[in-house]
């Protein structure tokens, strides 16, 4: 390619060229010379000094006050060229940011990454996709001797790095409870405790944790101000909302949670998820919950984990691929 | 090295004349127009930080024509309360006027040689260096 | 990406009223909390926010509501929201923050 040469006889040729013939042509080389000039980061008072030093080569015979004009423009464009050279040294740090953030995330995953249980009898699914790069859902499952199973799920509100530490606080939290001790209320209580002292002011969390003793085939569950989930009973074939109103942790030091239960019969199934499903967009106008429910029910025939991926394909074939929130549904389902 | 001629710099219209003569300066020793230019935003924007958060300092400009160089050194001096902070201000995107692309960082970018001092309660003082190419 | 959040408010002897109009999200959070925070830092100020003409909050606004809250309780002033669209209220409900904030009557539908 012609390397365009960054003098003013170049520009006055240029500029010459599209006085006689207004052509377009004229116009896209000046396009390819301002851009060449960028690139060995002339700036915008040079470009003008250039031009001045042009016109005066082609019309030697303009009035002075041209020229003054010209020097005039030249002094106002100063600072539309430091405000470029600002732009340019955002630009570079935004991408060294962008790729810290990228280790960080990479991190979180590590560090936070749950392992789905196998659990005779049950069949569960989890899918948790970010909006961005670092999840503000989290979710976790706890298993014991006796064969409870626990799950949390948590929606941290609040971005970034913050609500990454957030996460880990709950996680080590969980999993620093001796295991005969996991009660739900008692979880939630202390982690809004955690959360209350150590968190900025506008930070705070939704959370919801269960307990499932396969032995009683009781669900236990407390609830921290987070997005309900659905109970399938398949016996009456219906879909109930998993009721359970608590104080979303970090609000107050003192708050309690209460404790509720489900019996989980044959075929039932649990379902959990953060509010990044039910903020879908349609268009104009948001998802209502009954909608959720029968994207929910059109999918769940499948296996647990095959169901809840269809769901998530849905919902991001309804929002263009770009949901607004991060998206966490989880599926438990009772086979025996 | 010769010459040292400074501007007081305690009303607005200050920086007006701060710009004036430092432009005068630079052209006498041989800056053409872009960079008269550029010396004489240099200018503004120091004399401005000293009328806008020191109420009171001046701006002094000294030439530098000898065998080996040619240019101007301009310093912004003020007892005013200090900068807290100096990497902070030096950053890009960071303005306390709100505006775009200026500030100290764009002095720094105006100029050749950039160097700042500052103590809080103390006062502050830029000093800065333009060759003539 | 339009801020999109009008704020006006009205001070009256010991009570300001604040109308909002527009979304509150992650891009106009910061609005509102420049335009709360300081009047729930104030003492002894009964702030009432009208939430009529808001069509949206996310989570983000319900951090600005409970920093807000933390303020007022410090202050010893004291929060109130009005004319919440069914949305927004179910927000408050679920998160039980209307346990803690006082809240007062409800403007049906919103798109």
């Amino acid at each position: 390619m012609n390397k365009l040469k960054l003098d003013v006889e170049n520009y006055r040729n240029l500029l010459k060229q599209y006085i006689t013939t207004h052509d377009e042509t004229s116009l896209y080389q000046a396009e390819q010379f301002s851009k060449v000039s960028m690139q060995h980061n002339i700036s915008p008072e040079e470009i003008i000094h250039v031009h001045i030093e042009a016109l005066k080569d082609l019309y030697p015979h303009l009035p002075s006050e041209v020229d003054d004009s010209m020097n005039f423009l030249l002094e106002a464009m100063i600072s539309y060229g430091l405000a470029y050279q600002e732009f340019q040294s955002l630009r570079e740090k935004q991408l060294e940011l962008k790729s810290e953030i990228s280790v960080a995330a990479n991190m979180q995953k590590t560090l936070l990454s749950t392992v789905k249980p196998t659990i005779n009898g049950i069949d569960i699914g989890a899918i948790s996709v970010p909006a961005n790069q670092m999840n503000g859902d989290y979710y976790h499952f706890v298993t014991a001797n006796d064969e409870s199973l626990g799950i949390a799920v948590a929606d941290v509100i609040g971005k970034g790095i913050p609500a990454a530490l957030a996460m880990s606080m709950i996680k080590y939290s969980m999993d620093s409870f001796p295991e005969n001790q996991r009660f739900p209320s008692d979880i939630l209580k202390n982690l809004n405790r955690v959360v209350e002292r150590n968190v900025d002011p506008s930070m705070f969390i939704t959370m919801f944790y269960g307990l499932y003793h396969p032995a009683t085939s009781s669900f236990v569950y407390s609830s921290a101000g987070h997005e309900p989930g659905f109970f399938y009973n398949a016996k009456k074939d219906t879909y109930e909302e998993i009721q359970g109103k608590g104080l979303v942790l970090g609000v107050t030091n003192d708050t309690t949670y209460e404790e509720f239960e489900i019996k989980v019969k044959k075929d039932d199934k649990i379902i959990l998820l953060t509010d990044g499903v039910t903020e879908c967009r349609l268009g104009d106008r948001f998802i209502e919950r009954d909608e959720v429910l029968e994207v929910i029910k059109s999918y769940i025939h499948l296996p647990a984990q095959e169901a809840v991926e269809s769901v998530y394909k849905h919902f991001e074939r309804l929002q263009d691929f770009q949901l607004r929130d991060d998206f966490t549904l989880i599926i438990i389902q009772k086979n025996v | 090295m010769d010459f040292q001629s400074c501007v007081k710099i305690q009303k607005e219209w200050d920086i007006v004349g701060a710009r004036q003569l430092g432009r005068e300066r630079a052209k006498a020793i041989g800056f053409g127009t872009v960079d008269q230019a550029r010396i004489a935003t240099a200018i503004s924007e120091l004399a401005r930080n000293i009328y806008l958060y020191a109420k009171t300092g001046k701006i002094c400009f000294e030439i530098i024509d000898d065998l080996e160089h040619k240019g101007i050194r301009i310093y912004a001096i003020d007892s005013g309360p200090g900068i807290e902070d100096i990497s902070q201000v030096m950053e890009d995107g960071f303005s306390t006027s709100g505006g775009l692309g200026a500030g100290l960082p764009g002095v720094k970018r105006l100029m050749d040689h950039f160097e700042i001092d500052s103590e809080p309660g103390k006062g502050t003082q830029v000093k800065t260096v333009k060759w003539v190419r | 990406m339009n801020i999109n959040l009008e704020v006006e408010i009205v001070e009256q002897d010991s009570t300001a009223i604040v109308l909002l109009a527009g979304e509150i999200d992650a891009y106009t959070a910061p609005k509102l909390k420049e335009a709360l925070l300081p009047l729930a830092k104030q003492q002894g100020l009964l702030i009432e926010v009208n939430l009529e003409k808001v069509n949206y909050m996310d989570s983000t606004g319900l951090g600005v509501f409970i920093s807000a809250l933390k303020a007022t309780k410090e202050s010893g002033s004291e929060l109130k929201l009005v004319q919440l669209q069914d949305r927004v209220k179910r927000l408050f409900e679920i998160t039980a923050l209307d346990s803690i904030i006082t809240i007062d009557s409800t403007v049906r539908g919103g798109k």
